[in-house]
């Protein structure tokens, strides 16, 4: 966290001095690219990508949710990458060569391109690690937080405007009769629904040179809870009191009266 | 009977100090109740599903479009310049506006908690005119001096206007699309902080139920905005 500090300031400067020079578009000089995540293949899911970069070191944030939730008895692990070198965007129904009713990470390959950047919980980022189901975030939703080294074709993807976050992961019983006794296109142990496609965002510029993570802290709660605390404290006393007198009144007056 | 007289004079003694002491009890509490002050918050209706901007989606799902295209800028923009003051007529707010960057955690560095604290420019955002969110955080509260600069924040209005000063002396008019609530733990990054197609305010302070042990609000109240004109200061 504290090295992230120290990075800010040269990310910062570095966005400056691009903004400041004339004709330059504000995007040029971005540090930050966001991808919103649409739903591919029938899934119900959506989320949300953040890279702030301090050249080529990348803080990846990442909310998803409505993903397939189970695989078997475990949380469904959901491979992701950073797809790179294509048409940079997202593929429709009309990328599904096979009109199994599935695009396959293969079909839509044409869009979104090959892997660049594996998105992984830890170790490996490579394409290699691109299967690695261990490495993978799972469940249903999952924020993601890393910062990795992204290497040169990754990097020139992303300033190209050509990275596209793909996230994985099928639940079968959405697939067509035909697709659940398909293989998956990439490891064929693995069901086609395991590797298909369920999120998918271009990741643009920018046009903050760079993006807060979250929420605001932005007061200090003197007008939360009770305020006058001593006057509301005395009223109380003082109603007690008099109810308490009121009583003892009562008390004396019907001793008296029998 | 000797002792009637005396009980009876005690007794009425007794019932007219209860009465007043009630009565004083009653006019505390009705007294300190009334000071009570909380800030206003948006209505429900105000939270209703917010439409992004983003230019991804369409662009995503058609296919044909070309890749990462930045969205075509609708309406007034104007060239960058930092802001200095801001005008919220409407819930009183005149502010001059400090500079705020990120804290260690990436989460927004927020004005310090002093008397007569400021309101302040997010510096990584867009300058207020220019295309994109521009970013404007204020206090809500401080636990020392009370109501900060945005206490009534929650009380705008879609249509309610405000100007932010720049130091090119030009004044950016901008009007209130929605004002809503979050809660911090669902806090919409991408709403807030993504990409728009227009010059783009975002007000924020904090909302909601106060947690007494986390010394943190529950919520954030963001107040979206649009530039619908400017003038020279």
């Amino acid at each position: 966290m504290k090295k992230s500090l120290l990075l800010l300031a040269p990310a910062a400067a570095l966005g400056a001095a691009v903004l400041a020079m004339p004709g330059a578009a504000s995007a040029a000089g971005s540090t930050s690219y966001q991808a919103q995540l649409n739903a591919l293949n029938h899934s119900s899911a959506s989320g949300t990508v953040m890279i702030s970069l301090n050249g080529s070191q990348a803080t990846i944030t990442e909310n998803v949710t409505g993903l397939a939730a189970k695989f078997g008895a475990n949380a469904y692990p959901h491979v992701q990458h950073i797809h790179i070198g294509a048409k940079g965007n997202c593929p429709t129904t009309a990328a599904d060569a096979n009109k199994d009713g599935v695009i396959s990470t293969t079909e839509g390959g044409a869009n979104y391109g090959g892997i660049g950047t594996t998105l992984s919980t830890s170790g490996d980022t490579s394409p290699a690690a691109g299967t690695t189901l261990t490495v993978a975030p799972s469940g249903a939703s999952f924020t993601y937080s890393r910062t990795i080294t992204l290497d040169s074709k990754t990097m020139a993807s992303l300033t190209a405007g050509t990275a596209v976050v793909v996230v994985h992961g099928l639940d079968p019983a959405t697939l067509s009769k035909t697709a659940q006794g398909e293989k998956s296109d990439l490891v064929p142990s693995l069901p086609l629904a395991a590797t298909s496609p369920a999120l998918c965002g271009t990741l643009v510029a920018s046009q903050m040179s760079s993006m807060p993570g979250g929420a605001a802290d932005t007061g200090g709660g003197s007008t939360s809870g009770v305020q006058d605390q001593a006057l509301l404290g005395a009223g109380g006393a003082l109603v007690l009191a008099g109810l308490g007198a009121g009583a003892l009144a009562m008390r004396r007056r019907t001793a008296a009266d029998s | 009977m000797p002792g009637f007289a005396d009980h009876g004079r005690r007794g009425w003694f007794t019932t007219a100090a209860a009465i007043v002491l009630v009565a004083a009890g009653v006019l505390a509490l009705v007294l300190g109740l009334r000071a009570q002050r909380h800030p206003p918050q948006p209505p429900a209706a105000a939270g209703l599903p917010f439409t992004a901007t983003m230019p991804s989606p369409a662009a995503g799902r058609s296919g044909a479009s070309s890749p990462a295209k930045r969205p075509a800028a609708t309406g007034l923009l104007l060239a960058r310049s930092v802001p200095t003051h801001l005008d919220i007529p409407v819930i009183g707010v005149s502010s001059e506006l400090q500079q705020l960057g990120l804290n260690p955690d990436r989460s927004v560095e927020v004005p310090p908690l002093d008397r007569d604290s400021h309101a302040g420019w997010y510096k990584y955002s867009p300058t207020p005119g220019q295309l994109g969110p521009s970013v404007i955080l204020g206090h809500v509260d401080s636990a020392r001096y009370g109501p900060g600069i945005f206490f009534r924040l929650g009380a705008l209005r879609p249509g309610n206007t405000l100007t932010v000063t720049r130091a090119d002396h030009t004044v950016a008019v901008f009007r209130v699309d929605r004002v809503v609530s979050y809660s911090k733990d669902q806090f919409p990054t991408l709403a807030v902080y993504g990409n728009t197609d227009r010059a783009a305010l975002r007000l924020i302070t904090c909302g909601g139920k106060f947690d007494l042990t986390s010394h943190n609000y529950e919520s954030n109240i963001v107040a979206y905005a649009t530039l619908i004109a400017s003038h020279p200061a």
